[in-house]
């Protein structure tokens, strides 16, 4: 059996100087090569849960942290940051916020000099990043130029370079226009199923996240309610509307139609399933 | 102080029903002679609820900062309740058109919400009496009861949201436009700004949302106008806007998911172009229920 | 050619600068460097954009003349030339004007020519190779980076502001328009101190940099020799006590300084009423 690359067992934690936890009692793995989406209300919990995988929480922001996570065999609360890193890349969800360095390329190198790579094996890493990402060319231009979607990606290159196994992505996409969304949600495409990466997606974009993702956590009031298939997820369609959320148009449409009795077999979740399967419904060949 | 242009032969005010018209508007940024506007015509009706969609560059933003003043035309005329807007300042257009920003940290500074919620009517010379009555409406409009002492950096960022919108509302303004109102935010609140937008336009109040949030758009507005490369290119209900693949294609636009559903199946049939899961379900439950009765 | 000289070649060059323009008082010191400083910029292309820059010499040589003239900065007997009303205008001070403002010159121009002549990120490396903080360094750049977002931040702002009525630039916009900046500054902070965490940012040990710059031999000699030629002008002027200080020997006809006087007092009259009318046209 396989270790998991990341683990919770039984993890509460607190912010500093809150009485709610942020937190409470979570317990969960996600396996190698897995794309995990992650769903839920806002103040649910979901960014602090990526943090603690790369140890931010509790190592930066302090607070209490009981229970255990363990990422990539290593047990976050015994090493740094900074060692951290080398397994977990994180991007944000404001990708100007991210950017600090004058030029793409050394936006790209920064986690790489940090870690006092020597500046060979730096120049390629940066170059394969960027080249990764689709930025090539882009090494002499200042990050502030970029577009929304271009800067975003030039996050998820400064991250690559560092060559981690996990990939997390809070909210990547909500500050940006349609092309943008396309870009990166296209990006972490790739990385998982080109490459193996493992890639945690925590969004609002249900229906994409429908469409690629291999697992779905719905968290809510820092507890994990549902972990499963988008199908099995997104099909439980009263649980996560009573609890605010959506889910992808097309099982909302299968649910309507099951409570009416007119629909049986599974709901669909993507788009081309749904269409097959109303096509299905109303008899018409094609 | 507002300065007339004397070469200028357009009529300062113009006698007309419509709440907004555009008349072949031109903007050029001046840094660098960037092209963001070329010949846009718009005509808006009081109390519609219009949705502008287009990506980052198409030049929606630049079509709104000259319906509120912040800009004016290079060339053409803007005309908002019949008043022509180059000679006047934003600040006297404030009073007829408000403009809620995507960030509403970009607006909120002052000790309380209610100090924020005031904020407005003071600065176009409402009476006290009045000033005091629509804040009051708009506590109750909006259900900001629970936080009108607080300081506005206090609240969660939807509610901060929540009171942008509110602190544009209190000056009564006739037009209001939205810039990405739910951009960020997650579906319970999406749905309680929808709804916030539909109760505006119900009383009377003209509704210019800029978003690129299709069901959003699927949901909410009448009318939506689609902008690529400093134009309009489509302006037409939400319907025929979405089923129009090409323009979606070229526009590097995607109609919701339900939106694309009907496309694929009842639509070519006859059907509608359902915007939502709702609508859908009713036309495949008459069509399997006639479908049975064969 | 200038700009690939190395850039701590460069700052060697202004540190250098500095310490002799703030030690001398030998004018002839002072704009000899003054005029090389521009010879470099014209060799390197930056002449234009140093003159922008050297808009600031009128106002400050301007004030620097006049008031030395009514109030020089040196020891009393002052040697009155000329009376307006109840003010006296003495000759002593125009020499002194001269040092202070051609140290200022000198060294002003100088900065401004190696600085136009590097690219920000290795102006920085020079700073990390003459042992400047990591951190500092760190902090300085990026406060180059933040000011033109925090102008536009300022720019929307205050179109916000606007937008909900809110007239005038006077004191009462300030309010309405720093918090909502500041609020900016912190979450981008806030966002950006997480993200450089989650890249392993601020640990000790050994940090490398991707940013290279190759020294050549020419480098090193221009370095030396500008600190061997600085030196050498010091202990020279030591030595000879007379070139340190030139006020004996340069002295101007009461008419001469009569002259001076006059036209800094204007050219600082038009600058002030100048920014007056400017910044009342604004409102």
């Amino acid at each position: 059996m396989t270790e998991p690359i990341v683990r919770f067992h039984n993890v509460t934690y607190s912010y500093p100087g809150t009485e709610e936890p942020a937190l409470r009692d979570i317990s969960l793995e996600i396996m190698q090569g897995e794309y995990v989406g992650i769903v839920g209300l806002n103040g649910a919990g979901k960014t602090t849960l990526g943090l603690c995988v790369n140890g931010v929480v509790p190592s930066m922001l302090s607070g209490t942290r009981t229970g255990e996570v363990v990422v990539g065999g290593l047990s976050v609360e015994d090493y740094p940051v900074r060692e951290m890193a080398k397994i977990v890349g994180m991007v944000f969800d404001n990708p100007e916020f991210q950017m600090s360095q004058i030029t793409c390329a050394e936006e790209v190198a920064l986690g790489l000099e940090n870690a006092g790579v020597d500046v060979e094996t730096m120049e390629k890493s940066v170059s394969e990043a960027l080249e990764l990402v689709g930025l090539k060319g882009f090494e002499e231009r200042s990050p502030l130029g970029l577009s929304g979607g271009q800067q975003q990606r030039l996050a998820i290159a400064a991250v690559l370079a560092m060559k981690p196994k996990l990939l997390i992505m809070d909210e990547p996409t909500s500050n940006l226009d349609p092309i943008g969304k396309q870009e990166v949600f296209g990006m972490a495409t790739t990385l998982n199923q080109d490459y193996g990466m493992t890639v945690i997606v925590i969004e609002h974009e249900v229906e994409v996240l429908a469409q690629f993702a291999d697992r779905i956590i719905v968290m809510d009031g820092g507890t994990v309610v549902a972990n499963g298939s988008p199908d099995e997820i997104f099909g439980q369609v009263d649980l996560l509307e009573g609890l605010g959320l959506r889910v992808p148009e097309a099982t909302a449409l299968a649910d309507i139609l099951a409570k009416r009795g007119l629909w049986k077999g599974p709901k669909p979740t993507k788009t081309d399933e749904a269409i097959a399967a109303v096509t299905n419904l109303i008899g018409v060949k094609a | 102080m507002s300065k007339r242009n004397p070469k200028s032969t357009a009529p300062d005010t113009i006698d007309t029903d419509l709440a907004i018209k555009v008349e072949d508007a031109h903007y050029s940024y001046p840094a660098g002679n960037v092209v963001a506007l070329s010949g846009v015509n718009l005509e808006v009706d009081k109390g519609e609820l219009l949705g502008i969609i287009g990506q980052n560059g198409s030049g929606k933003t630049t079509l709104t900062k000259l319906l509120n003043r912040l800009l004016k035309p290079t060339s053409g005329n803007v005309y908002v309740n019949g008043m022509l807007t180059t000679p006047r300042t934003v600040q006297e257009m404030s009073a007829h058109i408000g403009y809620v920003f995507q960030n509403p940290n970009h607006q909120l500074f002052a000790r309380t919400v209610k100090d924020e919620l005031e904020f407005g009517p003071k600065n176009i010379g409402v009476e006290e009496a009045d000033i005091a009555e629509r804040v009051e409406d708009a506590i109750e409009f909006f259900g900001l009861q629970p936080y009108i002492e607080e300081h506005p950096y206090r609240v969660s960022f939807p509610i901060r949201k929540l009171v942008g919108i509110a602190s544009v509302v209190t000056m009564r303004p006739s037009i209001i436009i939205l810039d990405e109102p739910s951009t960020g935010q997650d579906h319970q609140t999406t749905r309680i700004i929808n709804s916030l937008m539909r109760r505006l336009a119900e009383e009377g109040t003209t509704v210019i949302c800029v978003s690129h949030d299709m069901p959003l758009l699927a949901d909410v507005v009448d009318r939506v106008i689609v902008m690529r490369n400093t134009q309009i290119i489509s302006d037409a209900t939400p319907r025929e806007v979405f089923a129009d693949r090409e323009l979606m294609l070229t526009t590097n636009l995607q109609a919701p998911q339900i939106t694309e559903i009907a496309l694929g199946t009842v639509t070519p049939l006859g059907g509608p172009i359902a915007l939502t899961p709702a609508e859908l379900a009713d036309d495949l439950e008459n069509r399997v229920k006639k479908g049975a009765q064969k | 050619m200038v700009h690939r000289i190395h850039p701590v070649t460069k700052m060697v060059w202004v540190l250098v600068y500095i310490v002799l323009a703030f030690t001398t008082q030998n004018i002839f010191i002072l704009y000899g460097m003054a005029l090389f400083a521009i010879g470099l910029a014209l060799l390197a292309g930056v002449f234009r954009p140093l003159l922008k820059a050297a808009y600031l010499i009128v106002p400050v040589g301007s004030s620097l003349i006049a008031l030395q003239v009514l109030a020089p900065a040196v020891e009393r007997p002052w040697t009155p030339i000329a009376e307006i009303g109840f003010v006296t205008l003495y000759g002593d001070g125009l020499y002194y004007a001269l040092v202070l403002l051609g140290r200022i010159i000198s060294s002003m121009l100088l900065t401004l020519v190696m600085v136009m002549t590097t690219h920000p990120s290795d102006l920085f490396l020079a700073f990390s190779k003459l042992k400047v903080p990591y951190t500092f360094n760190f902090m300085l750049a990026m406060t180059l980076q933040l000011i033109p977002v925090f102008q536009r931040e300022v720019g929307i702002v205050l179109s916000a502001q606007k937008s909900r009525g809110m007239k005038g630039s006077g004191f009462s916009a300030v309010l309405p328009s720093f918090v909502p900046v500041f609020v900016g500054a912190i979450e981008r902070v806030q966002q950006l101190s997480v993200s450089l965490e989650s890249r392993g940012f601020g640990s000790s040990g050994n940090k490398t940099s991707y940013r290279k710059v190759t020294s050549r031999t020419q480098d090193w000699v221009y370095g030396v020799v500008g600190a061997v030629a600085m030196l050498g002008l010091m202990v020279y002027s030591i030595l000879q006590p007379r070139l340190w200080n030139l006020s004996d020997i340069v002295v101007f006809a009461p008419e001469t300084v009569l002259v001076t006087f006059s036209v800094a007092v204007t050219l600082f009259s038009f600058v002030i009423v100048g920014a007056l009318f400017l910044s009342l046209r604004k409102t």
